[in-house]
Parts: C-alpha cells; sequence; structure tokens
C-alpha cells in the first residue's frame, strides 16, 4: 500500500530525515492558526492516492495574502477524478541543488537496490533513459541493519557528506517499515541543509498487520470484501467476469479473452481449496457488479473437486450467464450437476472463452 | 533429473498441519508409484514422537537429520514461520529446499535467501508447487496425473497455469524431464537462470517451456543466459499498470516488466512466444524438428 505524502514524511522525520516545516489541514480554516509558521512563500499539495498530482493542479503555490483562499479552491477540486480531503501546506524551500535517492528490491540479486544521482527532481525518468550513467547503484546485504560506509561513499561520489546519514537513516525505514519502494525525489540541498522535499513509500501488502495497517486503502470496496473471502481480485472495465484459480491461469484467460477480442470485467482467484461455499461467494460477489453479462468459470486442479465446484455455481443462483470449464476430480459428476440445471460446461479454456466473447459482442 | 531422483530422502516442516499432512500422503503415494524414497521425516516444534502417514515427526530439523539421510524438504508452515524455517534447514545442511508458503513480507524472504545462501542451500519458492520430475521424484503440491515422462522442462511462475501447460504436453504425447515452479514473489530463490542452467547440465532435458508473467526481467534474463531451445508463455497482456494481478510478483511497476515489451525482449533473442497456451504442444514440436 502506497503511503500519502504527509504520512511518508512523518515516517522520514520520525527517523531524523529532515523535512520541509509544514501542516497537514483538511479545510481552509485549518491553515489560518499556521499561517505566521509557513512564512511568506509555501506551497499547499493535495494529498491524494494518484501520481502525476502536480500536472493535474494538485500543487499550488501560495503565500499569506493568497493561502487561505487557494486552501478553499484545492479543497473544491477533484484530482484524477479523486476528492481532496486533505492538504500538506509546507514551506517553500530556496533549492539549490536537486538529488534523486531511492532504495528498491532488486529481483535479480533478490537483495535492496539502491539509487542515487545528483540530476534529481521531476525529469528523473528522463534521465534515467537517456543518461543512465549518471544514476549510480549498489546492492545491499539484506542481513545487515546498516549499510557499510564504503557503499555510501560509492553512492554519493562527490555530492555533499550530509546526504551520507539520509541515505542510511531511508534505508533503515525501507527494512523496518517493510518498504517495497522508499523515495525521496528531489532530496534537496538549501544555502543551509539537506531536505526531503518529496517522499514516497510503498508497504509490502504482506505485511501490513504487523506495520499495524489495518485497511489497505489501495483496494476498493468491492476488493476489501473479496479480500476478507481469501480472493485475489481486481476490478476492470468490460462485461466478461472471470473466475480462475491460481493467478497465472486466471491471468492468461483474461489474456484470452483480449485475444478473441472481448474485454473481461474483473480478474478473481479464488485460491486453493475451490469448495463449495468459497465458489458460491466467488461467484456472487462478481455477479454484483452490473457491467457484468457472463462469467466464465475456469478451474483447474489435480485436487478440485469438480462436484463441489459446480454445487457452489448452482448454490449463488444468480441469473447471469455462467459458462463454466473444469478439470479435475469427480469432472463427469460436476457436468451432470451442472448440465442438469441448465448451466454450460465446456471442454477447454478456448472453448469457454471464445464462448463467452461471442456472448457479449 | 536436476533437483533430486527416486533417492532423495524428503523432510516437510508443518507435518502436523493440515496441508503438510495431506501433501505428506500425495508425495508419498507418489514415491510408492515410482519406487522412490519419499517422506521420511516431518518437523513440528513440539510435536517430537507422533507421526503422520507412518512417516516420524521431530522438534527440529537437526533431530530429523540425525535419524534419516534427507536431501530436500516442503515448507508448509504459515507465512509468519516460513523464513525462520527455511534458515533453519540451511543451516542444518539441507541442499534443495521447497518453499510453498505465500504471503511472506518480501523483507523476511531476502533476509532468508541471502542466509540460505550463505550455507549453500537452493530455495525454491516461495508462494510456489515445487516440482515434479516424471517416474522420479516430486517435491510440493504438484497433481501427478497429469505428467508423462520425456525430454521437455518446464519452468513457471505460476501453479495452475503449468498444470494447464503440462496437461497440453501431455495430451500430444510430449513428455517431461522436470517442471518447477519458481513461485509468484517478486523476490525467489531459484529464479529462471539458475534452473536453465541445471536444464542445460541435465542430459535429459532437450527442450524447455518457459512461462512467465508481467513484471521483473527474469524471463528475458534466463532466455539470454542459455543455449536450450526454448517456447515461451508470458501471462498478463491484459494486466493493468500498478495492479498486483493475484501474485505479489506480477505488478508492472513504472513502465517496468509489463508483457508486451518482454513478449517483444524475449522475440528479439529468438524465443518463440505463445500467443495461447494451447499453441504451446506445436510450438514445442516446431523445435523439436527443428533443433533436435
Amino acid at each position: 500500500m502506497k503511503l500519502r505524502e504527509y504520512e511518508a514524511k512523518n515516517v522520514l522525520k520520525a527517523a531524523g530525515i529532515p523535512v520541509p516545516t509544514g501542516v497537514l489541514i483538511r479545510s481552509a480554516d485549518d491553515l489560518v492558526p499556521h499561517l505566521d509558521m509557513l512564512g511568506n512563500a509555501f506551497v499547499l499539495k493535495a494529498q491524494v492516492d494518484v501520481g502525476g498530482r502536480g500536472k493535474a493542479g494538485g500543487i499550488l503555490m501560495a503565500d499569506k495574502a493568497t493561502g487561505a483562499k487557494l486552501a478553499q479552491e484545492l479543497f473544491g477540486r477533484s484530482i484524477k477524478g479523486l476528492p481532496v480531503n486533505e492538504i500538506l501546506a509546507e514551506q517553500r524551500l530556496d533549492i539549490r541543488h536537486e538529488y534523486y535517492l531511492s532504495i528498491t528490491i532488486d529481483r535479480s540479486s533478490r537483495r535492496p537496490l539502491i539509487l542515487f544521482t545528483e540530476a534529481g527532481g521531476i525529469e528523473i525518468e528522463v534521465t534515467a533513459q537517456e543518461h543512465p550513467e549518471l544514476i549510480r547503484k549498489v546492492v545491499a546485504n539484506p542481513l545487515m541493519r546498516d549499510l557499510p560506509p564504503f557503499l555510501i561513499r560509492e553512492l554519493i561520489g562527490t555530492a555533499p557528506k550530509e546526504i551520507g546519514p539520509v541515505i542510511n537513516k531511508l534505508y533503515r525505514i525501507f527494512i523496518e517499515k517493510d518498504a517495497l519502494l522508499a523515495e525521496i525525489n528531489p532530496l534537496v540541498a538549501t544555502p543551509t541543509r539537506i531536505v526531503a522535499a518529496d517522499a514516497k513509500i510503498i508497504v509490502d501488502d504482506n505485511a501490513l498487520g504487523r506495520q499495524g495497517i489495518t485497511v489497505n486503502r489501495d483496494l476498493s470496496e468491492r476488493e476489501r470484501e473479496a479480500e476478507k473471502h481469501g480472493f485475489s481480485y481486481v476490478e476492470l472495465d468490460g462485461a466478461i467476469g472471470v473466475i480462475g484459480n491460481g493467478a497465472g491461469l486466471t491471468m492468461a484467460t483474461l489474456d484470452l479473452i483480449e485475444h478473441y477480442g472481448g474485454k473481461a470485467a474483473n480478474f478473481l482467484d479464488v485460491g486453493g481449496g475451490a469448495e463449495n461455499e468459497r465458489v458460491m461467494h466467488a461467484v456472487r460477489l462478481v455477479a454484483s457488479v452490473p457491467a457484468v453479462k457472463v462469467i466464465v468459470v475456469n478451474l483447474l486442479g489435480g485436487i478440485t473437486k469438480c462436484d463441489e465446484v459446480a454445487k457452489g455455481i448452482i448454490a449463488a443462483g444468480i441469473p447471469q450467464k455462467v459458462i463454466v470449464r473444469l478439470a479435475g476430480t469427480n469432472e463427469a459428476e460436476g457436468r451432470r450437476l451442472l448440465t442438469e440445471k441448465g448451466y454450460e460446461m465446456l471442454d477447454t479454456m478456448d472453448l469457454v472463452v471464445k464462448k463467452a466473447v461471442e456472448v457479449t459482442a | 533429473m536436476i533437483y533430486g531422483d527416486k533417492k532423495t530422502g524428503i523432510l516437510v516442516q508443518g507435518a502436523t498441519g493440515k496441508q503438510g499432512e495431506f501433501h505428506i500422503g500425495l508425495m508419498n503415494a507418489y514415491a510408492r508409484q515410482v519406487g522412490g524414497r519419499g517422506v521420511v521425516a516431518g518437523v513440528t516444534p513440539g510435536k517430537a514422537g507422533q507421526t503422520v502417514h507412518d512417516v516420524p515427526v521431530y522438534n527440529t530439523v537437526k533431530d530429523a537429520m540425525k535419524e534419516h539421510d534427507i536431501g530436500a524438504s516442503v515448507i508448509f508452515v504459515p507465512a509468519g514461520a516460513a523464513a525462520d524455517a527455511i534458515m533453519e534447514e540451511a543451516s542444518a545442511g539441507i541442499e534443495t529446499i521447497v518453499c510453498i508458503t505465500e504471503h511472506i513480507p518480501v523483507q523476511d524472504t531476502m533476509k532468508a535467501l541471502a542466509y540460505a545462501e550463505m550455507e549453500g542451500a537452493s530455495v525454491i519458492g516461495p508462494n510456489c508447487p515445487g516440482f515434479l520430475s516424471p517416474g522420479e521424484l516430486k517435491l510440493g503440491i504438484m497433481p501427478s496425473n497429469l505428467f508423462l515422462h520425456g525430454n521437455v522442462g518446464v519452468i513457471s511462475r505460476s501453479g495452475t497455469l503449468t498444470y494447464e501447460v503440462v496437461d497440453e504436453l501431455t495430451r500430444a504425447g510430449i513428455g517431461q524431464s522436470t517442471v518447477v515452479g519458481i513461485g509468484g514473489d517478486p523476490v525467489i530463490g531459484q529464479t529462471f537462470v539458475d534452473v536453465l542452467e541445471r536444464f542445460e547440465h541435465d542430459s535429459q532435458t532437450k527442450a524447455v517451456v518457459l512461462i512467465g508473467e508481467v513484471g521483473g526481467n527474469l524471463e528475458e534474463e534466463g532466455a539470454k543466459a542459455t543455449d536450450l531451445p526454448i517456447v515461451s508463455y508470458i501471462a498478463g497482456i491484459s494486466a493493468p499498470p500498478d495492479k498486483r494481478m493475484g501474485h505479489a510478483g506480477a505488478i508492472v511497476e513504472g513502465g517496468e516488466g509489463d508483457a508486451r515489451s518482454k513478449i517483444a525482449r524475449l522475440k528479439k533473442r529468438g524465443v518463440p512466444v505463445a500467443a495461447r497456451v494451447s499453441e504451446i504442444p506445436e510450438m514445442v514440436r516446431n523445435l523439436f524438428r527443428n533443433y533436435c
């Protein structure tokens, strides 16, 4: 789950990384008592869970005279369709230089990967493409709590030495907060200090519990409902509902829908042990999406009992068309049960998908 | 055989749990069928002296190692205990460790894998179905009835999609040497590169089917590292960016690891990529016609 900017900055601050002086407000009135603290020039940053908010009008430059009015205006905006409920108001920085610092997971070495460049700022992606040689990379040993000083020296090169402790502190955050990504961009040099002007932290969904995060904000309400049943569920915008077992097989089913020219309404992986009740909940969940016209059930497993799955589909008792492909134990009995109730069962995933695409064409 | 054969003795951690018990039964049924040793010991802390399907249970891996000749293990313990289980086995000297457990925090996996590497152990997974060498050895949860002994190696990041491919191959009369599910997490022990290296040294394996997914670039790295003829399939061409498609590793981040560019890079290396799973058997036949 992605932390909001102010949450990420609170994490940085607690770890001793300097962040701009600022305050989180939930209404324009909240701003008034803080105007003296914010000084003459400050920034209003909408705290919405989308990328590219600057270009979408989510960041405004303000001063003492215009602050309250601009905050009012920003609260009234919607940024890429999302309402603005929180604004981070921060002192503007006297920026002399922008650096980029991030720690992520390197799949290839299976270790934390630390990136640093003296060419930071919003054009970092262009820099990475056109001048990869400007980005210094080191891989850390995850069994160590701190980065050895030589790795930090390799990273910072001729940049100010004060950046060294920031790198190590961010590394500790990365490990202790179960981050998949910890990024400071830009890391700013002002005439007097080094400051994290923006921060991004993504927490591993598998570690939310031990990080004390109870609600995964990255999920929609229906996605959260699915999570309670142990399903992996992603909403898409087509008309063909999809239920599969196993992430790979379910993805392949979606791909096949696209291949035959259809559009999937969702991704739903029922996970292991696809018995009666789980299947029933899965079918009902997908059927509750208004756009769904037909549901493809594609289940395969040496140990999945097809008669159990068939009972689950029948128990869901939903009006939309359900087309089934099942392979596993008791296949014949599953087919008998479904056929008896008028459901369609086909032999291969190509066949079920083609049929579903035909129905929705 | 790339990770063991009939003579490999297996240890199961989490032996007395529901999953552990169920799959010890299935692994030993397969061992009996092929004349292998199967699961010889189980481990669950505090349950020493019990048996599961006649397999003796010990408190620690070291206790089990004292009594049995063990070459490989399968882990079924819950996510919070799985990294520790990997480290315990590596430290006890087990060479091949299969970790079935899913939802392990990545930071734990990174530590456990770094530790296992130090101890010289190979870890398959986590969040994987294990592997099966038809006629020799099954380590994990793959449904053995779908498999056929033969010359094609299969490496995959998923479970049921692997079974789908194996089923297609078997129906087409194309047997498999070893089928490895390397796992759906972003950080895994044995990657495509490692398994392909083993297939290169395996005289039985003549061609490889590589089943990848969106996320990362390990499929391309694998294809780069081998001379074996390969057919590939990449799942997730319709996956939207920044959405996690079930597997924690199946996520397109910042434009990296999307299916189309992955497929393009594989094709550039001369690897044929199937658009549909059902095309794979015919493509493998073509490989045999052209290369083998």
